[in-house]
């Protein structure tokens, strides 16, 4: 055995035994360092490169670590086996994905005003903002030689008559603290209860003129990301928001891979245990910190997520998500409670799931459906979901229909050797000058933050500058030279955004042309997916009245140069509305509405799923869309640089 | 009432392109009609049948060939003797030994075969690359040079080293670029676009949109080449005009069917005819789906497919 200690810029070292020859990837996992491989360790990606800084390792050379860097002690750790004692530094740039949690500034207008809208339009539609929690103050007759009535009893009795309903459960954990808090307060109490049709269940027990803060959490379970938000049940207000990756990235970016891995033994738990225990618990935490409140004051919460998120999550099986028919467990679910779960907050509190359609349509997108609306207008709309599963919902009031196809996770930034997530240090928007080939970059985070790497729209931005400039050709490939463009000994080419020197990253900020085509095959998917969903309905682009596009993709996605690089069709500007986490927004409808849990549920019942791969145009479809922007230029007509 | 025939021309035709120069020149294209489909609109430059021949001699050939060139001791000793084969429109000159995974043989040594060969012949050439990417920008850039003025085609260009062999044989040297693509009418097009927009003629473009032998996945190279067609006549896609043509030796001469011994396969009748058979078959079906032109191996079966469309069109 020997002795592998990971070493971090910010943080402890963390200490493992290898055997001799064990892969170093495979010990990162096993130890929970979280070392950032979304191909799964197969020397595809070229992300999970750490430095060797102590011992040895014996390390094959790939293309992805140069001659210098391989010098420098940059090894993959996918490749890497431990032949000796050694020690590695894993870089930012690979833990950024996990370590990064980001708790939202609420000051700001910006990061409530995308829910307060959400709201305000879901009212609008007749949805009434009511849950199923409420205050209520009893005061009962104290006890006494006459009066021999049991504590429960004499609780119960009182709540019937406060509530008007015939039966009062009192869970366990009520009871307990009983005794001493009707006691302490002189049988003058409030209760947190919880309503449904003709009963109620006493959630908990507290002082009189404690101001009682009955909170929920919504949270959306994305592939790669997870975000939440922490309100108020009783007046809908958002008390704290955060985002984080998902802890199970280490498992690999994709649903399949993660299904995969929970196959092998204790996987399930494993994965379980990486969303649940790694992610969503420091979440809530951080959150309440924030907030200032406890987790037990948690009652409710709403999840959305895909499918395997969902069955992931529950630590459900998902291998049948996976494989033909793709009949997954469950797309609704009705009695889980945060305890099954092991989610640190009020233990009975009730965990909604927001209903799956299929396989690869969940919950993420019924919710996101709700949220924007689509089902209460008459207008023909589109509602997109760039996540690493792109979806898409067509319909109005009369019909929706849906559909999957894989993107992969480069809107979030895998699969792209700068790519990161929408946090600090994210370049979110770019510009480049025509002539001097010189960028001008939006970054994410305070005045002075530099850059680490890109978030999905400003590699959508980047892409369509590159092209526009003619540095790329439309297959994505660099045609011109300059200080900025580099060619390795393969020939790649690649362009720097921002030299080390001016970057908060261990290396050059650069996109190559490996990333261009992955981007462009995830650019391809989701037009692809566009086209063959239309026709399959007889609908062409210019019957499209709005466009909605969510996911955690960056703030300000700029929708011309979504049409420019062939992403979206080339309708009116004006049609496209991003409305950011729709996911999480309609999370959070439904945590804080009954009503609108219901009507999520209606529409998922309603929703006809299409399932691209059995339609025999789409590979087809694909291929003429890997290109900039599209094989048939004419759908592209407005597009003034070809 | 009278029967009246309904013409299927389309408005949009195939470009005219034509390969070589003098009294031998070839025409290729310039029909506005479904393949053989002359009783819609007459066919005016029916499709052309090459020869092809190798760096590597008579050594390379497969044995029922070889006797054919009897007495040849250089490349360009073959090549003076296919020219004089039946049906024999233009030659084809694979440099196959230039494979950096196989023979390796340098750049120069090929180059002077090209032009020993262009100074015995003076049928139009079709320059055929070793099927390395990096290699054949090499070898074709070079082979343009060496037959500046020629009009030969560089057979072929390809995604990944387009710009060289484009810039090279499209635009300084001004000979035919040939643009190969993998069995997709969209990949087929973005090679188009990505050549016209390095600044080659459209007109000076002929693509080879794939090819494989009778059998062996021929369905994708039928679909592919009839959908090119339907878009460049039906939709009269410009990015898809262009004429097609298709090697055709080099793919049916691997194959078991081809290449089996009779001692081996008794049941399946003398090696030789099967051969033939193979490349006749695979040429036809090719022709049938729109090649423009085809290249072959086999000088008897060269005869019988050029005789074939003697009669077609």
């Amino acid at each position: 055995m020997y002795k592998v200690t990971f070493k971090f810029e910010n943080g402890d070292d963390v200490e493992a035994f290898a055997a001799s020859g064990e892969n170093l990837l495979e010990v990162a996992r096993k130890t929970n360092v979280a070392i950032d491989a979304p191909c799964s360790g197969n020397a595809a990606c070229g992300k999970c490169r750490v430095q060797l800084v102590g011992g040895e390792l014996e390390s094959e050379k790939t293309v992805h670590i140069t001659e210098e860097e391989y010098a420098q002690g940059w090894r993959l750790s996918c490749v890497s086996k431990v032949i000796a004692d050694v020690e590695v530094l894993v870089p930012d740039i690979a833990s950024a994905y996990k370590s990064r949690m980001k708790v939202a500034d609420l000051d700001s207008a910006k990061e409530i005003e995308i829910f307060e809208k959400t709201k305000a339009d879901i009212e609008a539609a007749g949805i009434s903002f009511k849950n199923d929690l409420e205050v209520v103050r009893v005061t009962m007759a104290p006890p006494s030689l006459d009066d021999t009535m049991p504590d429960i009893e004499r609780v119960t009795w009182a709540v019937e008559d406060a509530c008007g309903v015939e039966r009062v459960k009192i869970p366990f954990s009520v009871m307990k603290k009983m005794a001493e808090t009707l006691r302490t307060y002189n049988f003058d109490v409030q209760c947190v209860i919880r309503r449904a049709e003709n009963k109620v269940e006493v959630l908990d027990i507290c002082a009189p003129d404690q101001e009682v803060k009955v909170c929920g959490l919504a949270v959306d379970i994305g592939t790669t990301s997870v975000a939440a938000l922490v309100i108020n049940m009783l007046d809908g207000s958002i008390l704290a928001k955060a985002s984080t990756g998902n802890g199970q990235i280490r498992y690999g970016a994709d649903v399949i891979n993660r299904i995969i891995e929970s196959l092998k033994p204790g996987g399930k738990k494993k994965l379980q245990d990486a969303v649940v225990k790694e992610t969503l618990n420091p979440l809530i935490m951080q959150m309440c910190k924030a907030a200032r409140i406890k987790p037990g004051m948690i009652y409710r919460i709403c999840v959305a997520g895909n499918t395997t998120m969902n069955h992931l999550l529950m630590g459900v099986d998902a291998d049948p998500v996976r494989m033909e028919p793709y009949i997954p467990t469950f797309f609704e679910t009705s009695c889980v409670h945060a305890q099954d779960l092991d989610i640190k907050t009020f233990p009975h509190a009730r965990v909604i799931v927001a209903p799956n359609i299929g396989s690869y349509v969940g919950g993420d997108i019924t919710a996101g459906t709700f949220a924007s609306c689509i089902w209460n207008r008459p207008e023909m709309s589109l509602f997109i979901d760039l996540g690493t599963n792109g979806e898409l919902v067509f319909g109005n009031e009369e019909f929706m229909m849906s559909c999957a196809c894989s993107a992969g996770p480069a809107f979030e930034g895998g699969d792209i050797s700068c790519g990161m997530r929408a946090t600090d240090g994210a370049i979110e928007a770019c510009v480049i000058d025509k002539e001097t080939m010189e960028p001008t970059l939006s970054i994410i985070g305070d005045e002075g933050q530099k850059a680490v790497g890109v978030c999905g729209s400003g590699i959508i931005d980047l892409i369509s500058e590159l092209f526009r400039c003619g540095i790329i050709n439309p297959k994505g490939k660099f045609i011109r030279e300059g200080r900025r463009i580099r060619y390795d000994k393969y020939g790649m080419g690649s362009y720097v955004l921002v030299f080390k020197e001016d970057a908060a990253s261990v290396k050059d900020v650069e996109i190559n042309e490996v990333d261009i085509d992955n981007f462009m095959r995830a650019k391809g998917a989701i037009f692809s997916a566009i086209r063959v969903m239309l026709n399959s309905l007889d609908f062409t682009v210019d019957m499209i009245d709005d466009v909605y596009v969510a996911g955690g993709i960056g703030s300000g996605i700029n929708m011309e140069n979504a049409v420019n690089i062939g992403m979206f069709p080339d309708i009116d500007l004006e049609k496209f509305h991003y409305i950011g986490n729709s996911s999480l927004s309609g999370a959070y409808t439904m945590l804080l509405s009954s009503e609108a849990e219901a009507k999520v549920s209606e529409i998922s019942h309603n929703m006809t799923y299409l399932e691209l791969s059995n339609e025999p145009t789409y590979m087809d479809e694909f291929v003429a869309c890997c290109f900039l922007p599209h094989t048939d230029a004419t759908l592209f007509p407005s597009l003034t640089f070809k | 009432m009278p029967f009246t025939a309904k013409s299927g021309k389309f408005s949009a035709s195939i470009n005219t392109l034509t390969v070589g120069t003098g009294d031998k020149a070839i025409t290729l294209g310039g029909e506005n009609v479904l393949p053989f489909y002359t009783f819609d609109a007459p066919i005016e430059n029916a499709p052309k049948v090459g020869i092809e021949i190798t760096d590597g001699g008579m050594a390379e050939e497969p044995e029922c060939v070889q006797k054919y060139y009897e007495g040849c001791e250089t490349v360009a000793d073959m090549a003076k003797k296919a020219a004089t084969f039946e049906g024999v429109d233009f030659l084809s000159l694979r440099l196959e030994g230039g494979d950096p995974n196989g023979e390796n043989k340098p750049t120069e040594e090929l180059i002077q075969i090209v032009k020993d060969v262009a100074a015995v012949v003076d049928l139009p050439l079709v320059i055929c690359g070793c099927k390395n990417v990096e290699k054949d920008a090499e070898l074709l850039s070079k082979a343009a040079e060496a037959l500046d003025g020629k009009n030969a085609v560089m057979l072929a260009a390809k995604e990944e080293n387009y710009k060289t062999v484009g810039a090279a044989a499209g635009l300084a040297y001004k000979q035919v670029v040939g643009a190969e693509s993998a069995d997709d009418i969209n990949l087929a097009k973005q090679l188009n676009v990505l050549m016209t927009q390095l600044g080659v003629d459209a007109k000076a473009i002929v693509m080879n949109v794939g090819t494989a032998a009778a059998g062996y996945g021929f369905e994708y190279v039928v679909s592919t080449m009839d959908r090119i067609k339907a878009a460049a006549l039906s939709q009269g896609d410009a990015t898809l005009q262009m004429p097609i043509i298709t090697p055709v030796a080099s793919e049916t001469w691997g194959v078991k069917e081809a290449v089996a011994s009779e001692e081996d396969m008794p049941e399946w009748g003398p090696a030789e005819e099967r051969g033939i058979d193979m490349e006749v078959e695979t040429a036809v079906a090719d022709l049938a789906s729109g090649a423009n032109a085809v290249i072959l191996k086999h000088p008897e079966s060269v005869a019988t497919v050029s005789k074939l469309i003697k009669a077609l069109v």
